[in-house]
């Protein structure tokens, strides 16, 4: 089945030459070229003679890993039929761009980040926070503003966190000057400077100082409450007024003039005064800055620097081929040893220059070969990184979209936007099936199973049974009545659920068991349930 | 990994066919396959999980911080002590307030620790450290006590997961964290009600006919993306399957407990709690911790602590007398704690703040030596003036009861050691 090295490396470079010379002469970087590029040199770091490479994915596995990739959900049976009879050679990347131009493209992925920053809240209030951050950065998903752009706007946020979704991440972390230097770095750097908070760190080269210079950036921030008639929300907010405290303690949540390193061998004492330094290139600031002239400036060094760009891309190409270069998603620097470094700095450097513009990252990614590769189960200690794409669990809320789409179910709150679940409100089932299947996306993907209630909520919960309950006018019920004959409503519901055909085995015990059943309602009810309940249901591939 | 252990267990432990479906078969022809273990490690693994079964753990967790005044450490002879009375205990010479008349009786089996200490003031911080022993650090996500207690000494042959919270979601309270979603507990909001979504929406009849579908068309995806994903993928259908079919279910139905032992624990949440916790215990469960909430009484301490002890104090003596007569409380170590202490000065509002200088824990069971008291405070109970205890001792403490290596590393995700415990010792005046 596998394409052996030999002849993969070959089309390869020959698309590879094909492409330079189209390429060459244009400013932007090149989707394809680059793409090209980045699996030549993955080829030559990554793979030998012996490495068995899973074969391209068929249209229907790319179609379904799109969709849910790009707008976390699966596509319609007439998109995928839509899709699967388009003749064109270029459909993947037309495709890919197309998706990229849906605003479920933006929402989707503020959703991820959504779960990125919220996962590590400190307390549950936070919560408040969510709405705003989602609509924000959804919007800015959808317009493509630069990720430096965005990254700069949640550094330097103020302001009431409902209003403002940039907030979020001070708000996560309660305004807590160490917690949200600790957050800042790890989400938008990948490097989790902060154990070197109370000692110098373990496994790399950073110092007790480093943390709290980068510290030093952010001690006039805060996170109080904002008392209104009409509303009750939080609101972040920096003072550049004198403090009369001289330290301010982790725990709290009011600013202070300047950060102070604690004394370990006197911890009663305030602590040294920290000037604002970043630990990447020593470039610092005077004490007794304003704290706009602070954030400002951290925010321009940071999203300049090179791991600024590495630190997305390593996750990205984690969300979408199944593993990250690095070892893990937000723990890499300097000290760390990348698979295919190379490519992963080739992609880095381009990104940087197109303007740190995700669209085009992802586009990049998705017309990779190491993204189009049929997936196989996530390789052992000893197996070779990126010679298949990897099986994914989908998040709550691609799980979430894809029963609605394949039960045909509307959602409360959806909006004219035909955003899902868009409005705020309590006690949306979206949000309790968040609460049952969400889990923390930075967390390596291994360490992330199914649990018992998940299953039990599928399996028997009121949301499914919904769309098969015979007293309702259900999709099904609805497809029962109008397609007569077994065979045909059996491709549908596969079409439906799993985006493509039935192979002909499946078809035949499928078809067996709409026999066995006489009730020919109760057999697709039971298929559309079983369908649903499968791991292929729950998985992205 | 360890779930495959898992699921292999139930087929070694029980020595038969669980269910209607063969796990041994697809272990054997998925995990062998993958190279996930040999039939050694299966086996090693099972037997050193047979050796430490056998302890569990309740927790009683105090929401809010629990006054020490108006509960194990009463001063009336000072202003600080307020209103709260002292009364005497089944032990000569150990007095405890007023409105935990039902735990003064089985002061034998309880050993208070009045001088517990730690630095931490925030409900948030102080809540999760008092769950993991540890300060929340961005970036390692900690196991939660009763997750490691699980994934310590958990029976991974049981139909119940190996551990279950009573209460609702605790915020800070903790999960599974670097080990896995697997050791996350096993939330139920109450134990009035069953856990949700146990009742199949079909006949029995038809739910496995419905399984038994599930299983035969999923080769297809099994061929193509690998056995792996679909075999873990059926073992936690099975396993939620199993234990919604199983009879242990029944350890959430308090409506089978006899009515007399219903009154002797009392009404209310947290009294059916406690009498779940117990059956739970008696079903195999490892680690249960019943919430009660609402011990944060910035304002009328007395009248607030009154309410508040009433719902606790019967539940839990007859939690610790229900344990003994079956027999159980030699191996279950029960143990109430709530995050931080009370301010020893009355605040205008008749209320309590934040103190978590001095507060109080106390243990029962797996071994405790019961009828005594762990340290004190100062007169004015201000001060810890005698033995003090750190939160990492008490969290050495119930490791070591519970015949668990509190120095055991864990490897977190990103590969870095983490013990147990960092620190601390154990309380040993507790044991002899």
């Amino acid at each position: 089945m596998a394409l052996t090295f030999r002849s993969s490396t070959a089309a390869c470079l020959v698309a590879f030459l094909l492409l330079v010379g189209i390429s060459s002469g244009i400013a932007a970087p090149s989707i394809s070229g680059v793409a090209k590029r980045v699996d030549v040199a993955i080829t030559s770091e990554v793979f030998d003679e012996s490495t068995e490479l899973a074969p391209r994915c068929d249209d229907e596995t790319f179609l379904r890993r799109a969709y849910l990739d790009i707008v976390g959900d699966i596509p319609t049976p007439e998109a995928a039929v839509a899709f699967l009879l388009d003749p064109a050679a270029d459909k993947r990347a037309r495709l890919v761009q197309e998706l990229l131009d849906e605003p479920h493209y933006g929402q989707n992925w503020a959703r991820y980040w959504r779960d990125v920053v919220f996962y590590r809240a400190q307390e549950p209030r936070a919560r408040i926070a969510v709405n705003a951050m989602v609509v924000d950065l959804a919007q800015q998903l959808n317009e493509n503003v630069g990720w430096d752009q965005i990254a700069s706007e949640f550094i330097t946020a103020r302001g009431d966190v409902r209003e403002d979704g940039h907030t979020a991440i001070v708000m996560a972390q309660d305004g807590r000057t160490e917690e949200t230097t600790a957050e800042m770095s790890r989400i938008f750097l990948g490097i989790q400077i902060q154990c070197a908070q109370c000692h110098d760190h373990p496994y790399d080269r950073w110092k007790r100082e480093q943390f709290h210079e980068l510290a030093a950036f952010f001690p006039r921030i805060g996170v109080r409450q904002v008392r209104e008639v009409t509303k009750r929300s939080f609101e972040v907010y920096a003072s550049d007024r004198y403090s009369q405290r001289q330290r301010k303690q982790n725990n709290d949540r009011r600013p202070t003039a300047e950060h102070r390193m604690p004394d370990l061998n006197h911890p009663e004492l305030p602590g040294a005064v920290m000037k604002p330094k970043f630990f990447l290139t020593s470039a610092s600031l005077p004490l007794a800055l304003r704290d706009d002239e602070r954030r400002e400036q951290l925010a321009e060094w940071l999203t300049e620097n090179e791991w600024f760009s590495i630190a997305i891309v390593n996750r990205m190409w984690a969300e979408l081929v199944g593993e990250p270069f690095y070892p893990a998603i937000d723990d890499i620097g300097p000290d760390r040893e990348p698979t295919a470094p190379t490519a992963m700095k080739l992609l880095a450097k381009k990104f940087a220059e197109g303007g740190h513009d995700i669209k085009w990252l992802v586009a990049t990614i998705c017309q990779t070969d190491a993204y189009q590769r049929e997936a196989r189960p996530r390789r052992g200690p000893t197996g070779t990184s990126f010679a298949a794409n990897v099986p994914q669990r989908l998040r709550s809320d691609q799980l979430y979209n894809a029963l609605l789409t394949a039960m045909g179910g509307e959602e409360q709150g959806s909006n004219a936007r035909g955003y899902r679940g868009a409005n705020r409100g309590s006690a949306r089932p979206r949000d309790a099936f968040d609460e049952l299947f969400g889990y923390d996306p930075s967390e390596p993907r291994e360490g992330i199973s199914a649990t018992i209630p998940q299953s039990l909520a599928l399996m028997n919960g009121s949301e499914v049974h919904s769309y098969l309950n015979p007293a309702k006018q259900t999709l099904l019920r609805k497809l029962t009545r109008e397609i007569d004959n077994n065979e045909a409503l059996i491709v549908e519901l596969y079409l439906r659920c799993f985006n493509r055909e039935p192979s002909d085995d499946e078809l035949a015990r499928a078809t067996a068991y709409c026999y066995e059943v006489s009730k020919r309602t109760e057999a697709f009810e039971d298929l559309l349930w079983v369908l649903v309940n499968s791991a292929e249901f729950q998985h992205r591939r | 990994m360890a779930r495959l252990q898992h699921h292999t267990n139930i087929a070694l432990h029980r020595g038969h066919v669980v269910g209607r479906r063969d796990f041994l078969r697809h272990v054997a022809a998925t995990g062998l396959a993958a190279g996930a273990c040999n039939w050694t490690d299966v086996i090693s693994a099972s037997a050193e999980e047979l050796r430490s079964r056998g302890m569990a753990c309740i927790l009683l967790w105090m929401q809010g911080g629990p006054s020490q005044f108006e509960t194990f450490s009463p001063k009336p002879k000072h202003d600080h002590g307020g209103e709260t009375k002292a009364i005497s205990t089944s032990v000569p010479g150990i007095e405890i307030s007023e409105h935990l008349p039902h735990c003064a009786k089985v002061m034998d089996e309880l050993a208070i620790i009045r001088s517990m200490t730690s630095k931490e003031g925030n409900h948030q911080r102080a809540s999760y450290l008092l769950h993991h022993g540890y300060l929340p650090m961005g970036g390692v996500k900690f196991p939660t006590l009763g997750a490691n207690v699980a994934h310590q000494i958990g029976d991974a042959s049981h139909q119940l997961p190996s551990y279950v919270r009573i209460g609702g979601r605790l915020p800070n309270g903790g999960n599974g964290g670097f080990l896995g979603v697997e050791y996350d507990p096993l939330v139920l909001n109450s134990a009035e009600r069953m856990p949700q979504n146990t009742k199949p929406r079909t006949g029995l009849d038809r739910y496995h006919r419905r399984l038994e579908l599930l299983d035969s068309i999923q080769t297809e995806f099994a061929a193509s993306v690998g056995t792996q994903v679909v075999s873990d993928h059926r073992k936690l259908t099975d396993r939620a399957a199993e234990m919604i079919l199983s009879p242990s279910m029944k350890a959430f139905d308090l409506e089978q407990e006899p009515q007399k032992v219903r009154e002797e624990y009392g009404s209310g949440n947290f009294a059916s709690g406690c009498q779940m916790a117990r059956r739970l215990i008696e079903h195999g469960v490892t680690f249960v911790e019943v919430v009660s909430n609402g011990w944060d009484t910035h304002q009328d301490v007395f009248e607030r602590t009154k309410d508040l002890t009433a719902q606790i104090d019967q539940p839990m003596a007859t939690l610790i007398t229900d344990l003994k007569r079956r027999g159980m409380l030699d191996r279950t170590l029960v143990v109430w704690m709530g995050e931080f202490g009370r301010t020893p000065r009355i605040n205008p509002r008749a209320g309590r703040d934040h103190y978590p200088k001095a507060f109080n824990a106390v243990l029962a069971g797996g071994g405790v030596q019961g009828g005594q008291v762990i340290g004190s405070t100062n007169y004015a109970g201000t001060e810890v003036d005698e033995r003090p205890v750190t939160v990492n001792d008490l969290f050495r403490t119930i490791y070591h009861t519970l015949d668990i290596d509190p120095d055991h590393e864990n490897v977190s995700k990103i590969g870095r050691p983490i013990k147990l415990v960092d620190g601390g010792e154990v309380v040993e005046e507790l044991f002899v």
